[in-house]
């Protein structure tokens, strides 16, 4: 039925065409950016200190520090830098180029500046040491660094290109047209050309201290429509596709020469119910809360997010350590939800539940997952009404702390759990879904536990408080966690060694095709 | 007045019209209940005053709105119509990058639908009620109420996926080198540095947009067509000039159709504002990186200079075409005094 795909030519066998899901970058610069196509393309053309390799976010693994210590109060880490590392212009590698980069990052107060948080300093007693010192135990630290956004840029070139470090970074850097142009990294791949929206191309550094990748050039183009993605994939027009749905997933599954898989994102998806009695009005209620979460189907809503999803119990997504078994989960049990209802005695409860309507996220529709929480509780005898919005409006009102009801997810900025912590009561998620320190004695408790989390420095005794929080949390939170999606994404047979990470997406260096 | 003078006074007038346009363009943006913070600031980013301060400070936002206004007119007076808040380019280099790629499928739709649609119409008229005209009715019908997108990926799947006849989406190969940008026409800039194989793939890659996009007005066209042909050709003069033995043809073509084509050109120049932002919808199924793109992601991501610039082009294009539309009047009817 379908022509085979296309024999490669004899250039393009070295080329790999990946379509997809990376065009919400608004800028390459490292010290900018920080949406995930972004983290694509720089985790390409950058290396930072440590990074993780293939799918595990849980162990840092070596990349421009070859070793790091840490000191005894947990305050500061010590990298030792590879040494005979060079950037793509010939400049050699040196820890003034990490404090540069990141110190940029730091005093540019860009997107990711909240990274950093907690930093003190970053000081160079060598040109092969980085010393990195924290106001307080910060154990995220290191996963953090892993980001594209605290690479190393090669500080000689980008401060002659308008580059500035200095405290006053954010008014006087005028580096980022050069760097939306050229790459000036370490990396496996070189920036050929960026056209917003359009196509990226990316080309091999062939000195790069790994040894050159595989693959001589890589374009990214933004392919917007899922289906045309999933035809292109099947004819071979394109290697990888990044962009694809729960339908196209069906749809290319057993497809001969495409290989389809899922990778589970680091993200929590759940609906929030405002504790501020002013917006929350009856669902400020406790008893309201925990009937809500009685009453959804959650077997349902794992059939609406696709194959690969996972149920939630708690708010921390399972990959991460203190998340809780799923036999904790929340139970659909809707006599008791009822009972519950009762025992409130509000009478006839009904809300608004607030979206936004018009994206999709990890191949799912936010409308049906929407329709399907008015349905779950309409059969408790809570009404719903739906309020569908644009993003920029829905998210403006959440941020606000005005959303009654809604449904909103939590992607980790970063591979560790302590990026969870904003559901501690008073901290960001919290305070929008109005639940402050002061709401309650056991919210008291949960803020007080999480200022000695985030603090505790030996890993199992961290899991154990984190989990202990989560637990907290998933009785006490106003809060029903839907479920952990994954995304999507498929690729030739011909192309070897595709990895998925939540981080950065498709990870290039390890990329061949034959 | 001469038609000379008449141009002149028309151009003149689209600078007030662009005043009005980027005023309007302004306050509807403007009053969205909603912040460029929340649609370009992560979650993290906007929870830190710091951070939001220096985003708005850099973007102008922390000026009262009639100064970031005169601000935005005076920059523009000067050939400076600010920095896309999502691309980070000047929106003048965004607007030179993607809307010849919407000019082309638009062209390319606008000739389609003409070329098609006037004859089908003239044929349509001249046999009323036989075969050819039911035929047109259906065609119209169709173009006019099938949805572009679903046309689109229909189009796509049976001519690329199934019978290989169609490229993939997009506007050339992955594997051919763009020729060097000089007015962003791929046609123009191939001739010019003589990369033939990138006018030839851009070709193959224009004729399904460019055939889908082309359906609304293909409708419309032969629709007008061919009842502009009916009423003309029941007119007197029609009548006398059989009577004279003008032959059937050269009733048909020199006397009924020139006159007939009159409300057609006016809707010719009212669809192709239509097709300007029409295009949103074709672009994203054919992934062809053109305006309609840039101007639906920057109205989603609140981006003030680029909404602003994209309203601007638009409306001046518009306008523009109508004036052509408004001097090929006089062309075609002489009775039409400029005056």
């Amino acid at each position: 039925m379908l022509k085979d795909a296309r024999p490669a030519l004899g250039a393009a066998s070295s080329t790999l065409t990946v379509g997809g899901a990376g065009f919400d970058i608004k800028t390459l610069d490292p010290g900018r950016e920080l949406e995930n196509g972004a983290n694509n393309i720089d985790h390409a053309t950058y290396d930072s200190l440590v990074t993780f390799e293939g799918e595990d976010l849980k162990t840092p693994k070596p990349s421009l520090a070859t070793s790091w210590t840490v000191s005894p109060d947990g305050k500061t880490y010590t990298f030792k830098l590879r040494p005979n590392v060079k950037f793509v212009s010939g400049n050699p590698l040196t820890s003034a180029d990490v404090k540069w980069s990141i110190d940029r990052v730091r005093y540019l107060k860009g997107n990711a500046a909240f990274l950093l948080e907690g930093l003190d300093e970053v000081t160079t007693p060598d040109p092969l040491t980085v010393v990195i010192r924290m106001t307080e135990p910060h154990p995220a630290i290191l996963p953090i660094l892993s980001s594209p956004v605290l690479s190393a840029i090669d500080s000689k070139l980008v401060a002659a290109n308008g580059g500035d470090a200095s405290p006053d970074a954010k008014t006087k850097d005028q580096a980022e047209a050069y760097l939306n142009a050229h790459s000036a990294g370490t990396g496996a791949f070189v920036l050929q050309s960026y056209t917003p929206k359009q196509e990226i191309v990316l080309v091999k550094n062939p000195n790069h201290w790994r040894g050159a990748p595989k693959i001589d050039r890589i374009v990214l183009r933004n392919v917007a429509e899922p289906a045309a993605q999933e035809l292109m994939i099947k004819k071979g027009d394109l290697d990888v596709a990044t962009g694809i749905g729960a339908d196209q997933m069906r749809s290319l599954a057993g497809t001969p020469g495409v290989i389809v898989r899922t990778s589970l994102a680091s993200t929590l998806v759940y609906v929030m119910m405002n504790q501020n009695p002013q917006v929350g009005g009856p669902f400020a209620n406790p008893k309201v809360v925990q009937a809500v979460r009685a009453a959804i189907d959650y077997q349902g809503m794992l059939a609406l997010a696709g194959k690969g999803a996972l149920r939630q119990a708690g708010i921390i997504p399972n990959n991460f350590p203190g998340a809780l078994p799923a036999a904790e989960a929340a139970r659909t049990d809707r006599e008791h939800a009822k009972r519950l209802l009762r025992e409130a005695g509000l009478g006839e409860i009904s809300g608004t539940l607030t979206f936004a309507s018009d994206i999709v996220f990890y191949g799912i529709q936010s409308n049906l997952i929407a329709q399907k929480v008015q349905a779950d509780l309409a059969t408790v005898g809570i009404k719903i009404n739906l309020n569908g919005l644009p993003y920029s409006v829905a998210i403006q009102q959440y941020r606000d702390g005005k959303n009654q009801l809604g449904i909103w997810q939590w992607a980790a900025d970063y591979p560790d759990v302590s990026d969870y912590l904003v559901f501690v009561p008073g901290r960001t998620v919290a305070k929008r879904t109005g639940w402050m320190p002061e709401a309650s004695p056991e919210a008291q408790q949960i803020a007080q536990l999480a200022k000695t989390t985030e603090t505790e420095i030996d890993t199992p005794k961290r899991v154990a408080l984190y989990q202990r929080l989560n637990r907290m949390i998933a009785s006490y939170g106003p809060w029903a966690p839907l479920f952990q999606p994954v995304t999507p994404y498929a690729f030739r047979s011909n192309v070897h060694g595709v990895t998925f990470a939540s981080a950065w997406m498709v990870d290039y260096y390890t990329v061949s095709k034959t | 007045m001469t038609l000379y003078r008449y141009i002149i006074r028309r151009v003149l007038m689209l600078v007030p019209m662009l005043v009005g346009i980027t005023l309007l363009s302004f306050l509807l943006s403007h009053a969205v209940p909603a912040d460029p913070v929340a649609a370009n600031l992560g979650d993290q980013a906007a929870a830190d005053p710091t951070i939001v301060a220096a985003f708005r400070h850099h973007w102008g936002l922390d000026q009262p709105l009639y100064r970031q206004y005169l601000i935005y007119l005076w920059n523009l007076v000067h050939g400076n119509m600010g920095i896309s808040i999502s691309t980070r380019q000047p929106v003048l280099l965004d607007l030179r990058q993607h809307l010849p790629a919407t000019i082309e499928i638009a062209v390319a739709a606008m000739l389609l639908s003409l070329v098609t649609g006037i004859p089908l119409g003239m044929l349509a008229a001249v046999n009323r009620e036989r075969p050819i005209d039911q035929a047109a009715r259906v065609v119209s019908l169709v173009g006019v109420s099938t949805p572009v997108f679903w046309l689109g990926l229909v189009a796509i799947v049976v001519f690329y996926a199934h019978l290989g006849w169609a490229p993939a989406p997009g506007r050339l190969s992955p594997t051919i080198t763009a020729p060097p940008f000089v007015t962003g026409f791929v046609l123009v800039d191939a001739i010019l540095s003589h990369h033939w194989d990138a006018a030839a793939d851009w070709l193959g890659h224009l004729v399904l947009p460019a055939v889908v996009l082309s359906s609304y007005s293909l409708g419309i066209v032969t629709r007008m067509m061919r009842g502009s042909m009916l009423e003309v050709l029941g007119e007197d003069y029609v009548r006398t000039a059989r009577a004279k033995g003008v032959t059937r043809w050269a009733v048909i073509v020199r006397h009924a159709a020139r006159n007939a084509l009159i409300p057609v050109i006016t809707i010719v120049g009212l669809s192709f504002g239509g097709l300007l932002s029409g295009a949103v919808v074709t672009e994203t199924v054919f992934s062809w990186p053109g305006l309609g793109l840039y101007a639906f992601s920057s109205a989603t991501s609140l981006d003030f200079p680029a909404i602003m610039g994209s309203g601007i082009v638009v409306a001046g294009v518009y306008v523009l075409v109508n004036l052509v539309v408004d001097v090929a009047y006089a062309f075609f009817d002489p009775r039409i005094r400029v005056a």
